[in-house]
């Protein structure tokens, strides 16, 4: 029922807002939707997107937290973990059932103890650590994988774009 | 196809098409009442002349003429309105241009109702409402012409009369229903569209007894299978209406109420199946009718009506299904998992880790973690496992297929988890699906199945103990030092003598004070002390622990003693703490907490102002650097193409070797 998912969504919301995290904005879009949230993520620090403020969009489902948000950038991020559509691959937001890679056991997977916080910080360290082996974006997993240099320059690139420069 | 095809016609505007009914009316109307009025000389006239025909002044053409003629015999009032109503009523083009008037009306109406409850439609909401139309015109259609297969034009136009009514009727419920879980979206909802909308399901649903009664009524005429078929009808979109309804009532009920409703979920699980189960049913009941009455086997429609009924067979099935599953696990949680006494809850005193609410009533799980009832129940139904450790709760005979972990405990009687050594493995299944990109690609995983002594609960349960025993002692000589550092070195060292001696000559890390509550506000189960936040069970998860233990300095990913069940996501959390923590950074102030404004305008804004000084703060920090690193580029004349970034990765590659040499030095 979106009753419930609807208060837990307010605490954490008067959560992020009193207590954030650091590096990470998150709220609702629009307060007549609160299913539908904008996350401004920065650049972990010492890590080839430092300094990029990357906007994301995350979509609840109506029987949040029992079934994890969606969560898409909306700017280009070129990364293994995320779809070049901007869709982020990382375990803890797929459902226990569902495995997308199929290499994934459930104890990574979604569970509503986890939380936007928590998934926000995971992307971050997503961002600051790719996981090549369940590459979202083939090109980028190679690229980072082959040639870092390249990856370097092209992530410098985002985080200037990322910045409106 | 032809939906599409349908909306490719160019339908004209709502303006013109009443603008244009409103006129054919006026001139039906002064038709008939040029009819009455030249009848009623004619009559006259009749009266001298024998015959009107020759001495019509105004009827210029012959069909009108014959039409007075037809008309001229029949007039049976007095009044001229009732003339001229007869008239509309018994010449067929008068009798379209009224069912146009008619439609006219309903649909003006129906803007009417939705400028004043539903105001602008969302596109899902008009989308819905086509497809709800499109659908009930098929059907309909069907019914009307293979169903009950009408010959008559009164009887066709009687029964487009009703489905009209009823299709109405129905498009405002789905309306309803889609508004209102649009609405239940969103907190900030004001009263008055509540009320608006309620009104207006409230009037749906008077409508459809009304409609019943009426259909009582035909169906004493018309015998009762006609009754049926109009009586199901009214049933559906009673059930329906009533349905949001309830729903609606629960909704705001919760909202408005702040304490925690513990049956909630189990009143809003029943309501729904018992709405859905019955309005399955008479649907079901009604197709069936409908296929065994109709006499219509081998036909098209007998076709369309089969489909219809396999799919609400199904769905009525899966409902079913669905309520049997839920029936289980609430059976099987009630009898392993107790209710966690009033000293438990006194001692926890915690909140419930799924809706972040208080727990005045919870349930314990064998791995000592408590839920609430409802919340766990919901859970369950989906996955069974604890959402807060994981540990499978599935009895002995239904592993989960998802779980790779074994399920150890079986059908075990709830025990204290400290008493119970576990012996799990954890596998790692690397599996690479080549044709998801190429055709052509291989596909093949690898399985790495580690089998170690594994800290299952919490910790090492049998070493706990110990540990703790000889962590006090080093925490005796050194308070300031926190335990979880000290427990960290005592596993590698086991010993205290060397643990102290570590700590002496300054091996050990001492996290800075920022760190502990770093490690804490990442994972945020553990409560802050902010009495609104949200913190559930109360032992540090071993994410915690794992957190707390990265945090001081000792690069473990990859040891064997991290490779648990929890895995990858801690290991993305590690350098980020690591290179976050340490230094107290200078652009916190802008992500610092800010208010938790009451109104809503004012929570938009400042989000808003946050991102906008989130986004500021990092260009002019991005500037600073780049001008900084130009100048030191100008300054090396060697090498003058080592970029800023490269120089940060270099130094954090630095740093991790250094992390790791000094691990090595301490083992």
């Amino acid at each position: 029922m979106a009753g419930s998912a609807l208060k837990r969504l307010m605490a954490e919301y008067k959560q992020l807002t009193l207590n954030p995290p650091e590096g990470i904005i998150a709220g609702p879009l629009d307060e007549e939707n609160f299913f539908e949230w904008e996350a401004y993520i920065m650049g972990p620090e010492g890590t080839c997107f430092e300094g990029g403020v990357f906007p994301s969009r995350l979509t609840f489902p109506p029987d949040y937290p029992l079934s994890p948000p969606k969560m898409k950038f909306t700017c280009d991020l070129f990364h293994p973990n995320i779809y070049p559509d901007g869709r982020v691959c990382i375990s803890i937001l797929h459902a226990p059932g569902d495995d997308p890679m199929g290499y994934e056991t459930s104890a990574e997977r979604w569970s509503p103890v986890q939380s936007v916080e928590k998934i926000l910080l995971s992307v971050v360290s997503m961002l600051a650590e790719p996981n090549d082996e369940s590459a979202a974006n083939v090109d980028a997993a190679k690229t980072w994988r082959d040639n870092r240099e390249k990856f370097m320059e092209i992530a410098h690139r985002t985080v200037k774009q990322s910045l409106g420069l | 196809m032809p939906v599409i095809l349908l909306e490719r016609i160019p339908l004209p505007s709502l303006q013109t098409y009443t603008s244009v009914s409103v006129l054919v009316l006026s001139v039906a109307l002064y038709y008939a009442y040029h009819t009455v009025t030249t009848v009623d000389i004619n009559s006259i006239h009749e009266l001298d002349f024998g015959d009107g025909v020759t001495v019509e002044p105004v009827a210029d053409d012959e069909v009108l003429n014959e039409h007075h003629d037809m008309v001229n015999i029949s007039l049976p009032y007095d009044s001229v309105g009732w003339n001229m109503f007869h008239i509309l009523t018994s010449e067929v083009w008068c009798v379209w241009i009224l069912v146009n008037s008619a439609y006219c009306c309903l649909i003006l109406l129906g803007k009417a109702i939705q400028k004043l409850v539903f105001g602008e439609l969302r596109v899902s909401e008009e989308q819905h409402l086509r497809d709800k139309f499109w659908n009930f015109l098929f059907y309909k259609f069907i019914f009307i012409f293979g169903v009950m297969n009408v010959q008559t034009l009164e009887e066709v136009v009687s029964w487009v009369a009703w489905f009209t009514i009823l299709g109405f009727f129905t498009l405002l419920t789905q309306l309803s229903k889609d508004r209102f879980e649009y609405l239940s979206f969103s907190p900030i909802a004001a009263r008055g569209v509540h009320v608006k909308l309620l009104c207006l399901l409230f009037v749906i649903l008077l409508c459809s007894f009304a409609l019943l009664f009426l259909s009582g009524y035909v169906g004493l005429q018309a015998g009762p299978t006609i009754f049926a078929f109009l009586a199901a009808e009214c049933l559906l979109l009673g059930i329906r209406a009533l349905y949001v309804v309830v729903r609606y009532v629960i909704h705001l009920w919760d909202m408005t109420v702040s304490s925690v409703w513990e049956n909630k979920s189990m009143y809003i699980y029943y309501t729904e199946l018992t709405f859905e189960l019955s309005a399955l049913a008479v649907d079901f009941a009604h197709h069936l009718h409908m296929l065994l009455w109709g006499n219509i086997f081998l036909s098209m429609a007998s076709l369309v009506i089969c489909m219809q009924l396999r799919y609400l067979f199904y769905e009525f099935k899966r409902r079913i299904n669905r309520h049997k599953n839920y029936r289980r696990v609430v059976q099987n949680m009630e009898a392993r998992f107790p209710m966690a006494t009033k000293e438990e809850l006194q001692i926890h005193n915690d909140n419930c880790a799924v809706c972040w609410e208080r727990m005045d009533s919870a349930r314990k799980l064998p791995c000592g973690h408590f839920f609430h009832n409802s919340c766990l129940t919901s859970w369950l139904e989906q996955d069974t496992s604890c959402p807060t450790c994981r540990t499978s709760l599935s009895e002995g005979q239904q592993v989960d297929p998802n779980s790779n972990v074994p399920d150890e405990r079986g059908a075990a009687p709830p025990q204290p988890p400290q008493q119970q050594p576990q012996n799990m493995f954890t596998n790692h299944f690397f599996h690479f699906d080549g044709s998801r990109y190429v055709s052509w690609f291989p596909s093949f995983s690898v399985e790495v199945t580690h089998t170690q002594l594994l800290p299952g609960g919490r910790q090492r349960p049998i070493q706990t103990s110990q540990l703790d025993s000889m962590a006090r002692q080093v925490q005796s000589v050194f308070p300031h030092i926190p335990t979880n550092v000290i427990l960290e070195d005592l596993r590698n060292t086991r010993s205290v003598d060397f643990t102290i001696e570590n700590i002496l000559e300054g091996r050990v890390q001492v996290p800075p004070p920022g760190l502990t509550t770093m490690a804490v506000l990442t994972d945020s189960e553990e409560g802050s002390d902010d009495s609104d936040s949200p913190s559930t069970p109360s032992q540090p998860s071993p994410r915690a622990l794992q957190l707390a233990r990265s945090g001081e300095g000792e690069e473990r990913v990859g040891t064997s003693e991290e490779a648990g069940g929890v895995s990858s996501i801690m290991d993305y959390n590690v350098p980020f703490l690591m290179e976050t923590v340490p230094q107290p950074s200078d652009e916190a102030h802008f992500t610092t907490g800010s208010r938790f404004s009451k109104s809503t305008t004012e929570r938009e804004s400042m989000l808003q102002s946050r991102k906008e000084q989130m986004l500021q703060n990092a260009r002019k920090k991005y500037l600073n650097r780049q001008t900084n690193s130009s100048k030191e580029a100008a300054s090396q004349i060697d090498d003058t193409r080592v970029t800023s970034e490269t120089n940060a990765a270099d130094q954090v590659q630095l740093r991790h070797r250094n992390e790791s040499t000094f691990q090595e030095t301490q083992r």
